[in-house]
């Protein structure tokens, strides 16, 4: 009895259990969404990059002719490397009893475990480690991709075409693996001892580097690498085939990380502002409600500051009840959202537990916030003269544009009364109603920008279908003899066309003495049916076209000098050749490319052969595809022409879709928790709305008002308000998900094609339409159980 | 009119009104709602304010309450000079000094009649704590409340309230007690009921200034002001009734 002031504030908790309930849980719902997105991210870059940094990444990579422990050590004492090993890879196809086709295994072979300087590899679910001879030991990936045990068997086609066995003995997990459902291959590292089974050289085959210094630029890496590949490789008589030199500290999979990092820091950031809205607008309306009482409390000797520490305190307790359900449970989600994310992305977690700051963060969503928003409209209830208090009405009727709605709506006067009425109500309670709005628009912008996301990402796989004329693809581990395979592929049942095509790699010399590696030059028929490329500068290639090269997008912006007009000097099949760039064409989302005709680049290269069968194919049934080319493959290989790997453009349309929809599932994520949100904040704002009004639903009541008409009213508020921020979301959407869509394209590198989706409008009408009469039927529903008495007689 | 009255009570004058003019500005044009009130109050007077709907009561006792401020003019309540207190000190003078009773009982639903009664002793540090609830529950005695101290406000009949709020009123033993129509939502033997506890106070010593537009009502009381459009037109006094 002490304090009794204080008891009122713990009374008022109590007694107005939902309205408690609600505030708490939008409060709750905002360190929520904070705590998931901030924290997540945080999480997520913190564990991926520890693990990453802790595998000891590689700067160089070298592909070549077989070398052994000496070139190691030498490469190792190089000046400016940190560590260096050697290690045997080879991609062979196998059979597994789990899957129907063939599929491709990138073989690792290391000489001792115990002894993985680079790219380290950590043993997870293992038989024995390091595996046994005859033993695979499959990246953790696989188990994306099927339902791969210990103890399955592989069935390995080596080199020679013989059939060997290897025995699945574990799982191990290796964060620079490239996973499986990236590149449809999956990655098993076998012991030396198991080479001579599958018909390899027990020698190193590739010489991984990682240098020293911690800020290395590419250049320097680059620099350094042509220094390794001279005096480290070829000075002692190790021909190169490739050098691959990473961006320094960039995992391959960074470009797709940098992007969900982006859109959780704008999801964040989003989040926070919603939340505060949604803060500002139920501890205003919380106060609006108590104005009355704020001024008997002073007729009756209340000062302003003890009135104010009152309702201070009472929004303390919602932020701190919030805080202690909102902190957990954003805790817990967030640990699914990592173990989701740790999945796709294939990386380990050692620990979900997120820095200080989003944990100060979220106390701070949940009390600084509230208790900022409340200090306004607080100071505002403490400040306003006893008369005034005591005549409130919950409707200020000298709030600015009052006039202009009145008149505004005498102008709609053949409404009926009941929507006339809930017009009137809605668009007097403006603040509230701004916020509110606010809120749900930003949300449904968000809701609708995603679908025009996801439906770029469809419009982007719908363009690569348009540049595919073919089906499906087969390629070859060496060069092959045209007219064979051709014959062989398109008498295969189902096979309604073939073209060959001839792979290589080039290498560019700069101007300024310094080279480009490795980049993809492909032997085409000028005249080509097989692909239909966009032509944005310049021409396609044509006949008699000795020099010419066409470059795609992705070559360009790697490489500026690759401009149409310019004249550059390629290393084709060893030798410097300078050719023409006659044109520019649009990129299929797999990577840089340069386009000879094949005529012209047979002639240039040491051995003869084609590397890829293009096919055409009667079904477009994806399923019927595959088997197609299954028979093919095993055709071709009965003929003694060894497959490196198939797949059919669908598949890769798949692959890439599911690269893609990584963003989507977290764009989808981001909706979601946006969308609940704005929920939450339109339940609330109705729940207020139809508190203020118990007053004057129980005059109506008393003069004949039945249920229905009341229901009626207070759901014709909800969904204007929802429908308002529909139209208004619409407009919004249309800018925001062109921006995301963009900053997708940028972030990961890949030139996105972007498409508004109409779908994502209307089916977003519908369901904010039934969000909106769901979140406003409750609150009626209350309302229209109070009774006439309690309700004239309420406050 | 920089007229100077000395603080203090002179003849015995506890509360004394000069030239208090009202305007109210918040309409499309200015309304005077107070035309210059001169009024003086001794101690344990009994005073009634009656006049039409509209007239300028509420804005006079509401003056007087310190709970609007006059446009111009001088309030001197036991010495102070209530027209220049500012928001702060007038809730702290006012919770010591004047009770105030309203039209609409204004109980806070959340509190119970007991906790209720004790709340202005709380906000005014008035007594030690332990004491508040025996005070409040003499004070309820007083108002013939004590049983249903640990009621909600809400289960209480309108008389019951009103009695509930005049004990409330009392809780900081103010010497005044101003009231607003407090029978107006009553019923005649209701009314009268709370009227006779009135009369009681004054016996007490309590000065009470009541608005009413009870004829009945004003005539039982001591002294009347018939107020009509924000001017005091008409003063009766009657002689205080004999017995009770
Ligand atoms: N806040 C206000 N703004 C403008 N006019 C007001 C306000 N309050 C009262 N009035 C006007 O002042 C006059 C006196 O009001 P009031 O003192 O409430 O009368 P009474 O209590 O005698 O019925 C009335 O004409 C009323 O319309
Ligand atoms: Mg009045």
């Amino acid at each position: 009895m002490r304090f009794v002031r204080w008891r009122k504030v713990l009374r008022d908790l109590v007694s107005h259990r939902f309205r408690t309930v609600l505030v708490v849980l939008s409060i709750a719902t905002g360190i929520f969404a904070v705590g998931v997105v901030m924290g997540g991210r945080a999480i997520l870059l913190r564990e991926f990059n520890a693990e990453f940094t802790a595998s000891v990444p590689l700067n160089a990579d070298f592909f070549t002719m077989p070398f052994g422990d000496q070139i190691v050590r030498r490469a190792r004492a190089y000046p400016g490397v940190a560590e260096a090993m050697g290690r045997h890879t080879a991609t062979l196809r196998y059979r597994w009893p789990g899957s129907d086709a063939p599929r491709s295994l990138l073989v690792v072979a290391i000489k001792d475990f115990h002894d993985v300087t680079v790219q380290r590899i950590v043993p997870e679910d293992v038989r024995s480690w390091p595996p046994r001879r005859d033993e695979v030991v499959l990246e953790r990936a696989a188990l994306q991709v099927g339902a791969y045990k210990i103890g399955d068997t592989l069935v390995v086609e080596t080199r020679t075409g013989e059939k060997k066995t290897l025995t699945v003995s574990g799982f191990a997990h290796d964060i620079n693996a490239v996973p499986a459902q990236f590149i449809g291959a999956e990655t098993g590292y076998v012991s030396f001892e198991t080479l001579p089974d599958i018909s390899e050289a027990e020698s190193y085959n590739e010489l991984l580097v990682a240098m020293k210094g911690t800020d290395l630029t590419q250049r320097e890496a680059s620099l350094l690498a042509e220094d390794i590949k001279r005096d480290v490789l070829g000075n002692n008589g190790i021909a190169v085939l490739g050098v691959y030199v990473p961006k320094p500290g960039s995992h391959f999979l960074g470009d797709i990380f940098k992007a969900v990092s982006l859109l959780l820091l704008a999801l964040g950031l989003l989040s926070l502002l919603l939340s505060g809205f949604l803060v500002v607008n139920t501890v205003s309306a919380l106060i609006a409600q108590q104005v009355r009482q704020i001024g008997i409390m002073k007729a009756i000797g209340g000062r302003a500051s003890q009135v104010t520490w009152m309702y201070l305190g009472l929004v303390g307790i919602y932020g701190t009840l919030a805080v202690v359900i909102g902190v957990p449970s954003a805790a817990w989600a967030g640990k699914r959202f990592i173990q989701y994310a740790a999945g796709v992305l294939n990386f380990r977690v050692s620990s979900y537990v997120p820095p200080d700051w989003v944990t100060a963060l979220e106390v701070g969503v949940g009390l600084v916030v509230p208790l900022l928003a409340a200090i306004v409209p607080i100071r505002l209830g403490t400040r306003t003269s006893v008369v005034r208090a005591l005549t409130d009405t919950g409707v200020d009727s000298t709030s600015f544009g009052h006039g202009i709605v009145d008149r505004a709506l005498g102008l709609l006067r053949g409404l009926p009364r009941p929507v006339a009425l809930s017009l009137r109500n809605t668009f007097l309670r403006k603040g509230r109603l701004l916020l509110t709005l606010t809120t749900l628009s930003l949300a449904s912008a968000v809701v609708m920008s995603v679908f025009s996301v996801q439906a770029s990402i469809n419009q982007t796989t719908d363009d690569l279908d348009a540049w595919w004329r073919y089906d499906a693809q087969i390629r070859y581990p060496q060069p092959t003899a045209q007219a064979a395979t051709e014959r062989v592929v398109a008498s295969t049942p189902g096979v309604t066309g073939v073209e060959s095509w001839i792979g290589a790699l080039a290498t560019l010399d700069r101007p300024d003495g310094t080279t480009m590696e490795g980049i993809g030059l492909l032997g085409v028929p000028y005249n080509t049916t097989f692909i239909a490329p966009t032509v944005l500068a310049g021409r396609w290639l044509q006949a008699g076209d000795t020099d010419a090269i066409v470059v795609n997008t992705d070559a360009r912006q790697a490489e500026a000098t690759l401009d149409v007009g310019q004249r550059v000097t390629l290393e084709i099949g060893g030798e410097a050749r300078v050719v023409r760039v006659v044109g520019l064409i649009k990129g299929q989302l797999s990577g840089p490319a340069l386009y000879m005709d094949r005529a012209a680049l047979a002639p240039l290269l040491p051995q003869a052969g084609i590397t890829q069968t293009l096919v055409k194919m009667a079904s477009s049934d994806s399923a019927a595809q595959r088997s197609v080319l299954d028979v093919a493959e095993n055709r071709l290989e009965e003929s003694g022409y060894r497959v490196a790997s198939t797949r059919t453009q669908a598949e890769l349309r798949d692959q890439i879709a599911s690269e893609l929809g990584i963003l989507v599932a977290f764009l989808v994520i981001m909706a979601v928790l946006l969308a609940a949100v704005g929920v939450i904040g339109l339940t609330g704002t109705m729940t207020i709305n139809v508190i203020e009004s118990t007053r004057e639903i129980g005059v109506m009541r008393a003069i004949g008002a039945r249920h229905g008409s009341i229901y009626r009213i207070f759901i014709t508020e909800g969904l204007v308000v929802g429908l308002m921020s529909w139209a208004i979301g619409t407009a919004a959407a249309y800018p925001m998900s062109y921006g995301l869509t963009a900053l997708l394209s940028g972030a990961i590198g890949l030139p996105l094609s972007y498409r508004f989706s109409w779908t994502g409008v209307s089916s977003w009408l519908g369901i904010i339409a039934v969000i909106s009469v769901m979140a406003s039927a409750l609150p009626a529903f209350r309302a229209s159980q109070v009774s006439v008495r309690d309700a004239i007689a309420y406050e | 009119m920089s007229e100077i009255i000395a603080p203090g009570s002179p003849e015995g004058t506890l509360l004394q009104l000069r030239e208090v003019v009202k305007v109210y500005d918040s309409g499309d044009v200015p309304f005077t709602a107070l035309k210059g009130i001169d009024l003086d109050v001794h101690t344990g007077e009994f005073v009634g304010i009656i006049g039409k709907s509209g007239s300028g009561k509420t804005t006079l006792i509401n003056m007087i309450t310190g709970i609007d401020h006059p446009t111009s003019g001088q309030i001197i309540i036991d010495g102070t000079p209530v027209h220049r207190l500012g928001e702060n000190d007038l809730a702290r003078w006012r919770g010591r000094t004047i009770g105030v009773v309203f039209q609409f009982f204004q109980l806070l639903p959340t509190l119970t009649v007991l906790e209720n009664i004790v709340l202005p002793m709380d906000f005014c540090h008035m007594w030690a704590p332990k004491e508040r609830v025996e005070r409040a529950m003499n004070l309820l005695e007083q108002v013939e409340l004590a049983d249903q101290a640990n009621k909600l406000p809400a289960a209480l009949s309108g008389g019951q309230q009103q009695r509930a709020a005049i004990a409330r009123a009392l809780a900081n033993d103010p010497p005044i007690l101003a009231a607003d129509e407090p029978t107006g939502n009553l019923d005649s033997k209701t009314a009268d009921a709370v009227f006779s506890l009135f009369e009681r106070l004054v016996e007490h010593h309590k000065t009470i200034i009541m608005v009413t537009h009870d004829n009945d009502m004003a005539n039982r009381v001591r002294r009347a002001l018939h107020v009509s459009d924000g001017e005091i037109v008409e003063e009766r006094v009657h002689r205080p009734r004999v017995g009770a």
